[in-house]
């Protein structure tokens, strides 16, 4: 064979495998308005960045598919995006549901040993129908496949992982969406351990795929995905977005970008957004917003556990991670599903050196028989030891309420490195209302009597009260919080560690 | 014409009916005031436009996404 047979062997072995499951089923797709893994990762990159590992890679597993398998069903490689590097994994849902099965398991682990190894993010595009059958069957199957890498599901975030969940997710899909820091559904996709069918048959009875794994679900009741969207193209704009604000690896700092003009006029409204009555409630992440730069808030999980708003922000140019109180959730009074929202966005805020800002009222956790139902206890001090081993700056400011543990949760006393209070704010161990009713417990006190108590204990509430003793550092305008935080961002950076934190927390797990 | 659904952010009940049906409304009004966790939960206009329906009285209990009026605009 001569050079030029050689190569045109070569190309049209890559041709081959570039062509994924065949123009039939990659048309189907489109008309269904979804892009293909390929189209996925051209959106996503940096044009013309594209260095694929595993083209050629096939199925080794059963000899009939070695013609059936381009790239064995998962498109792997590394490439730029905004000029940083990233590895990428994109499921070819084309190419036998893009299975899992020896060859494209290696190619993963490849990606993925590369991208933690060498410190540059690794992304994630979900679509797959989980192992492939029937390679993975029997003994042997299993022996081949499966096991061959003992660190193949820790996570020690040594550099950010995102994913997005495009279509049917079973097995490794939802795995990686789960071990991610930052996961994005698109609407009409199912994430779930095994498929509908499957799931139909084990239990007898039908089973609806969105229950059993939709976007609703994970949005509002396992809070596994971050953020859903509409298509794909969004999703990927989705991820592009979380990556800007995260630094490639734990060994660096988080990206910082020029400060917005109009950013320092956003607190000029805070006094508009908060009410005048203490029982009045807001939606805090306008509070938020008028705080952080102009139009730099990116909020993880906007309708799970809405007791706390939390997400990435920048304050001066610098990312921070916000976690607010929401008195439009339940008052604001922590409770499970916000617990555990606080917890895991803690840990990844800690592990990426990025500073974090609690903004507090609440009027303590939810108490009552379904908040124990779901291990109230053990999600509060999650959260609790989360925070305390917490090493990048943390930063306090009391809005409004801050009641009991919840207080010492949202980073009161030396929870915080700094504490400041509004003028409006109220600290106690619990709301008068109730601690009233407890000391007059037995007694046949009168309303008037009772009256009394609270009204003394409103006035020992004050953010003055707690600025005498120094149990906060200052009082301030509410106005003048942009500025101060600033400030405090500066005097607080981790200068002998160059801004990086201990991590103490890096292998602890990403669901709770 | 487009007509937005307002939901509830909360389960609760309402509290007060700050407007009426017919009455235009600018972003961010304040269209109705809603209880829980003894807490005062503000509804506020997402668009501008004309209130055109009312789905609530006082003391209804309402559920989370529960739709409270719709906006025509």
């Amino acid at each position: 064979m001569n050079f030029d047979d050689m190569l045109a062997d070569l190309k049209a072995r890559e041709d081959k495998a570039r062509a994924m499951g065949g123009p039939e089923r990659l048309a189907k797709r489109e008309a269904r308005g979804l892009l293909n893994a390929r189209s996925r990762i051209d959106t996503f990159i940096d044009e013309g960045s594209w260095l694929e590992t595993g083209l050629l890679a096939i199925s080794s597993i059963v000899p009939e598919d070695r013609e059936k398998t381009p790239a064995d069903g998962k498109v792997a490689g590394f490439a730029t995006v905004g000029g940083r590097r990233v590895g990428v994994v994109a499921n070819d849902f084309t190419t036998k549901g893009a299975s899992s099965s020896a060859t494209n398991m290696k190619k993963i682990g490849h990606v993925k040993r590369v991208a933690t190894e060498r410190g540059f993010p690794l992304v994630f595009f979900g679509e797959s129908s989980g192992a492939r059958m029937p390679d993975n069957m029997g003994a042997k199957g299993m022996g081949v496949n499966l096991g061959h890498d003992p660190q193949q599901y820790v996570r020690n975030r040594e550099s950010p992982w995102a994913s997005a969940v495009l279509g049917q997710c079973y097995g490794s899909s939802a795995w990686y969406t789960c071990l991610s820091d930052f996961s994005v559904f698109r609407k009409g996709a199912i994430m779930a351990v095994a498929s509908p069918g499957l799931a139909s048959f084990a239990i007898g009875q039908k089973v609806d795929a969105e229950e059993l794994g939709g976007w609703k679900l994970h949005e509002r009741t396992t809070g596994l995905v971050d953020r859903v969207v509409e298509t794909d193209e969004e999703a990927i704009e989705t991820i592009k977005t979380f990556l800007s604000y995260m630094p490639s690896n734990c060994n660096e700092l988080p990206p910082e970008a020029p400060v917005p003009a109009g950013s320092d006029d956003g607190p000029e409204r805070i006094l508009d957004i908060l009410p005048d009555s203490r029982k009045r409630g807001y939606d805090v992440k306008k509070i938020v917003e008028c705080i952080a730069d102009k139009d730099s808030f990116f909020e993880f999980k906007p309708r799970f556990g809405r007791t706390i708003t939390v997400g990435l922000a920048r304050l001066g140019g610098k990312v921070v991670g916000f976690l607010a109180s929401n008195p439009m959730g339940k008052a604001g009074a922590l409770d499970v599903a916000g617990c555990e929202k606080a917890t895991r966005f803690t840990v990844m805020c800690d592990s990426f050196n990025i500073p974090l800002i609690l903004l507090v009222d609440t009027p303590g956790f939810v108490i009552g028989i379904e908040g124990e139902r779901q291990k109230a206890p053990g999600k509060i001090m999650n959260f609790m030891t989360a925070l305390q081993m917490c090493t990048v700056p943390k930063l306090s400011v009391i809005m409004r309420k801050t009641y009991g543990q919840a207080y010492l949760n949202m980073g009161g006393g030396r929870n915080s490195d700094d504490v400041a209070a509004w003028p409006t704010a109220e600290i106690s161990f619990m709301d008068p209302h109730f601690a009233t009713e407890i000391v007059t417990w037995g007694q046949d006190a009168s309303e008037e009597t009772k009256q009394a108590i609270r009204d003394q204990m409103e006035k020992d509430n004050s953010a003055y009260g707690l600025a005498e003793i120094y149990g906060v550092q200052a009082v301030i305008d509410p106005r003048e919080t942009r500025r101060y935080l600033i400030q405090q961002l500066d005097i607080h950076q981790l200068r002998l560690s160059g801004g990086i934190g201990k991590h103490r927390m890096s292998a602890w797990p990403t669901t709770y | 014409m487009a007509t937005t659904e307002v939901t509830s952010e909360v389960i609760g009940s309402v509290w007060k009916v700050e407007m009426s049906e017919g009455d235009s409304v600018a972003e961010g009004d304040l269209i109705m005031i809603l209880e829980s966790m003894k807490m005062e939960i503000p509804v506020e206009a997402p668009v501008a436009g004309t209130l055109a329906e009312i789905k609530v009285k006082p003391e209804d209990s309402v559920e989370e996404d529960q739709v409270l009026c719709l906006i025509e605009s």
